[in-house]
């Protein structure tokens, strides 16, 4: 089930902005998680660093391979999932709430209307 | 193949769920439901079940066949018998692998060759190449007809024996072949695989009938495994990936065959091999490689990078192309690497078990700098960053079957930890004195001891072995210019000639042959000593050549009870030939009775005997339930015109020779090997017995055993036990009768009590199931070590042993044991009924220790020995000058 109020990239991170006001939280969508098969390894950037729309921020790993994650946002980390980086089975049970990968504190919250939202995901999916 | 093909079980795999990729051309499952990870872990635990039908399968036949595959193939392909398989490598005439493939040979005139799907074409293509200067040769492509399945891990022999209804699993060695059937259809059988498991079958089925084997073994327990578990749990294995550890590098230049380990299995240089495809090239690897495992690196041109099994250490995933560095020297690439999963263990050693939990390691395979070493630090650069690394031998051993052991980096290479040094020396001595005392106590009057090999010697038996000539030397040899009078190195003497002059007497006396050879100390020793003489006696006659080894040897298979001191890992190695055409030690197995493998089957023995004329025969055994057939191998021989030396080594079974059991030298044997704690009474050590007169051209080897004995084997040869070994012969020459009797009787009582509790006795029921001491009760597989344990805690001394079908011994199904010791302490049929009960209690997992104790506890004075009455005052005199 996709996330109604969840914005999506095409590369398969959602955002959405809060629970924190002025904090958006990042994670990946359940299709990438299952595409992906046994994650196995995460590499996140640190509390402080600077994210950039579209711009990979970290690598997530299957056994098969090696991905990067792409940031919907830009803005700065002000927390990452450090249980997520120790589980990282929690992607496939709870892929929209447990494993969520990073709060960032948006510097223009105005990105968040240029994503894609979730039909518009859905219809991507599709298509894919 | 340029359309995605589909394999006969394309639809079964959508309907358990399966992802499918294409993968060569071919639409296979990645993985199913749960996942590779889960996959991997249910191999390693349970049973994987893989379909590998996408890989090509050539049939060879017609006369040139052989010559065919020794040219294009590196291994050496007349080294296969019927029902055996080996790994070889398609080379190029560079010395790089055009693929690396399996050769089977389950009929005698058709060779089947299973190669990689993604280099299918391209093989078919190199060989009709070649094939035009091979007439009488066929070639066909039996990848359609012949489905391939692999059943890996430690419950696959059970699923796969659960299925079977008639033939035998191939004999429980790797790359051993055989045919069964399974429901009505035939199905070719090979222990190979591709996944480290020691317990691993591969299928060849009909296509038509490979749909119901499939569900027929999912239905068992196996676990259907995708393509992404087969890579890692290969990788774990360290197994070579055609196109990652063979093919080409990530420079693009072709990887040397002999930069993959398995080569040297893989390569052979036979001369019946001829000029085969790459020889040159692969011969100057080879020769490369010899001098870089001496760490002599001036051929390194020859072979500059090599495969080797790295782990990381910090965090992170090493994947194939990374870069591997030395400081900042490039020092070669990452071939294969992931995340892998691994069982969390508890306990140790054989008592190792697997948990419910795992855990995740990186680990990789990389083609390395020739000069580097195991446990050489590097550093992988993944994205950028540097990850720590260490180059470690394996990452998985296979030889505790049932199951293959994941080894981690950080139990490698630890520390050596320093003896923690206790300072006060007498508090040591107090505790060591106290240790043993407590063991002593334990063993001779608390337990009952069972293990077949042992034997307590009588008290007067164990003084005599500690008095004076204990520490002193007495080097001594015939000397033929004084008429063959011994003469001895050192003074002070006399009193040991004497002693070993009484010994012989004794001994030949109970043997019942002429000569008699007592200064090994013991019965590995004794065979060694044989071992030697026979290849000095057989190069008499050319004294500067380099000496020729034993030309064929037949002796018991070890997994059919053969003594692993007649094993060429044992004290055969040094003096056996190779066999030119298999490259492996020339030792042919006497075959054993289809319904007891315990038992020669004599009349077997005659056409095998006729077909490799051994130089040598070794009879005996350490799993022994029945006499050796001495009188027919004789028979045999002189029939044939054979001029093999018969020997039987008689470690088990020395102290029952006579009238109940055998004897050897009457039967025709010429040399008589043993040691002499077994059901003998004496002290650990070991004998030679011959029947050569000096008339007899064979006194020359008799001879040669003397010189090997002293000096070849022994300078001092442990006077101490030699003296206690003469009151043991005593002992024996005078109670042997009513002992050897008795040891028969009892060991048929128990083995009937024990099948009368409802315990599974092996051995033939119409002798109650032994005709020696020993007795051997099947426990269910890989059961024996964990019940051998449990007896230990309730005061039962046994030992675990692997049965004729068992892959070795960590998955041993049995118990040995022998009533020889506990019969010495007069323990009676009745008494071992009573024992039968409480073994049975203990398997049924109830404890019996006080019951032990107290049965212990009526046998703890020795019998058939001279005892302390008759000697009361001389016992005294001795203890005090002990």
């Amino acid at each position: 089930m996709i996330p109604g109020e969840a914005r999506y990239l095409e590369s398969h991170e959602w955002v959405i902005l809060g629970p924190d006001t002025g904090a958006a939280t990042i994670g990946l969508s359940e299709f990438a998680v299952e595409q992906l098969g046994d994650i196995v390894f995460l590499e996140l950037p640190a509390e402080g660093d600077e994210v950039q729309k579209g711009r990979a921020f970290g690598t997530i790993e299957s056994v098969k391979a090696a991905s990067d994650l792409y940031s919907p946002l830009s803005g700065q980390v002000i927390g990452v999932n450090q249980q997520l980086l120790d589980e990282p089975e929690l992607f496939k049970s709870d892929p929209y709430g447990a494993a969520w990968m990073l709060k960032v504190k948006p510097a223009d919250e105005k990105e968040f209307e240029t994503l894609l939202d979730a039909r518009q995901y859905q219809q991507y999916l599709k298509e894919l | 193949m340029s359309e995605v093909n589909k394999t006969t079980l394309y639809e079964r795999h959508l309907s358990l769920g399966a992802k499918m990729v294409d993968f060569a051309g071919w639409q296979m499952p990645l993985h199913y439901k749960t996942g590779t990870v889960q996959e991997h872990l249910a191999t390693r635990k349970h049973a994987g079940l893989f379909d590998i039908s996408h890989m090509g399968r050539f049939a060879f036949s017609g006369e040139r066949a052989v010559p065919f595959l020794q040219h294009v193939l590196s291994n050496n392909a007349a080294a296969l018998d019927v029902e055996e398989s080996q790994y070889t490598i398609i080379p190029n005439s560079s010395g790089g692998a055009i693929d690396d493939a399996y050769l089977y040979r389950f009929y005698e005139d058709e060779y089947l060759l299973v190669v990689n799907a993604a280099n299918r074409q391209k093989d078919w293509n190199h060989f009709q190449q070649i094939r035009k200067d091979f007439k009488q040769l066929d070639i066909i492509d039996r990848s359609d007809e012949l489905v391939m399945l692999s059943l890996q891990g430690p419950l696959s022999r059970k699923f796969l024996t659960g299925v079977v209804d008639s033939g035998l699993l191939p004999e429980p060695i790797r790359n051993q072949l055989s045919t069964v059937t399974i429901n009505g259809v035939g199905v070719l059988v090979g222990r190979t695989g591709y996944t480290g498991e020691p317990l691993c079958f591969e299928l060849f089925i009909n296509s038509k009938d490979a749909l119901m084997i499939w569900d027929l073994l999912i239905d068992a327990g196996a676990t259907p495994i995708g393509l992404g578990a087969r890579d890692t749990l290969r990788l774990e294995a360290a197994m070579p990936l055609f196109g990652c550890e063979l093919g080409l590098d990530a420079e693009g230049n072709e990887i040397p065959v002999f930069a993959e380990p398995l080569a040297k299995y893989a390569v052979s240089f036979s001369g019946l091999k001829g000029d085969f495809v790459g020889k040159n090239a692969l011969s100057r690897q080879f020769k490369a490689l010899e001098k870089i495992t001496d760490r002599d690196y001036s051929l390194i041109k020859d072979l500059p990078r090599r495969i080797m099994p790295v782990a990381l250490m910090g965090k992170g995933i090493a994947r194939p192309g990374n870069k591997v560095f030395v400081g900042d020297k490039l020092a070669g690439y990452i071939t294969s690497g992931t995340m892998i999963p691994y069982w969390e263990t508890e306990g140790e050693g054989l008592s190792t078990r697997f948990l419910d939990e795992h855990a995740m390691r990186a680990i990789g395979l990389a083609l390395l700098d020739s000069d580097l070493c195991e446990a050489d630090t590097v550093e992988i650069e993944v994205r950028g960053r540097k990850i720590p690394a260490v180059i470690v031998p394996y990452h998985l051993r296979s030889e505790a079957p049932p199951c293959a052991r994941a080894i981690l980096e950080q139990d490698l290479f630890k520390d050596i930890s320093a003896p923690t040094a206790e300072k006060v020396t007498t508090k040591k001595v107090r505790r060591l004195l106290d240790k043993a005392i407590q063991n002593h106590t334990w063993r001779q009057r608390e337990c009952i001891n069972l293990i077949p090999s042992e034997q307590t010697p009588s008290a007067m038996t164990r003084m005599l072995s500690v008095l004076d000539p204990v520490g002193r030397y007495a080097e001594h040899k015939p000397m033929k210019a004084f008429l063959e009078m011994e003469v001895f190195f050192y003074q002070g003497t006399d009193f040991i000639l004497e002693v070993e002059e009484l010994l012989k007497d004794e001994l030949l006396r109970y043997l019942g042959c002429c000569e008699v050879e007592t200064r090994l100390i013991s019965g590995q020793m004794a065979n060694t000593a044989v071992f030697s003489a026979l290849v000095d006696y057989l190069n008499r006659a050319d004294r500067k050549a380099e000496q020729r080894r034993i030309r064929r040897v037949m002796n018991n298979h070890i997994i059919k009870g053969g003594h692993l001191s007649a094993q060429p890992m044992g004290a055969l190695r040094d003096f056996v030939a190779r066999d030119p055409k298999t490259e492996k030690p020339a030792v042919v197995n006497f075959p054993v009775v289809g319904d007891n493998p315990y038992k020669i089957d004599t009349a077997a023995t005659q056409d095998v005997l006729a077909r490799y004329r051994p130089e040598l025969i070794i009879l005996g055994k350490s799993v022994t339930l029945h006499p050796e057939p001495v009188a027919q191998l004789r028979s045999f021989v002189r029939q044939l015109d054979l001029n093999s030396v018969i020997m039987y080594d008689m470690a088990h079974v020395l102290g029952l020779l006579g009238s109940y059991f055998q004897q050897p030298f009457e039967e025709g044997a010429d040399i008589v090997t043993g040691s002499t704690h077994k059901t003998f009474f004496g002290t650990q050590r070991g004998i030679v017995a011959a029947n050569y007169s000096r008339e007899d051209l064979r006194y020359q080897l008799w001879e040669a055993v003397n010189r090997r004995a002293f000096p070849g084997s022994v300078s001092n040869h442990h006077l101490g036990t030699l003296l206690g070994l003469l009151m043991a012969a005593y002992e024996m020459n005078y109670f042997k009768d009513e002992y050897q009797k008795n040891v028969i009787d009892n060991a048929k009582a128990f083995a009937m009590a024990l099948h009368d509790c409802g315990l599974d006795v092996a051995g033939d029921k119409e002798v109650s199931f032994t005709e020696t001491h020993q007795v051997i009760v099947n426990v269910g597989y890989s059961k024996g070590p964990e019940i051998a344990r449990r007896l230990e805690e309730n005061n039962i001394i046994v030992n675990y042993q692997a049965a004729p079908q068992e892959e070795g011994f960590t998955a041993s199904g049995a118990l040995r044991m022998g009533v020889a010791e506990m019969t010495r302490f007069a323990m009676k049929k009745e008494d071992f009924k009573t024992l039968a009960q409480l073994i049975y209690d203990v398997i049924a997992e109830r404890t019996v220790k006080e019951k032990v104790m107290s049965l212990r506890g009526r046998f703890v004075d020795m019998k058939y020995c001279f005892t302390k009455k008759d000697f009361a005052h001389i016992i005294e005199k001795l203890h005090k000058l002990i």
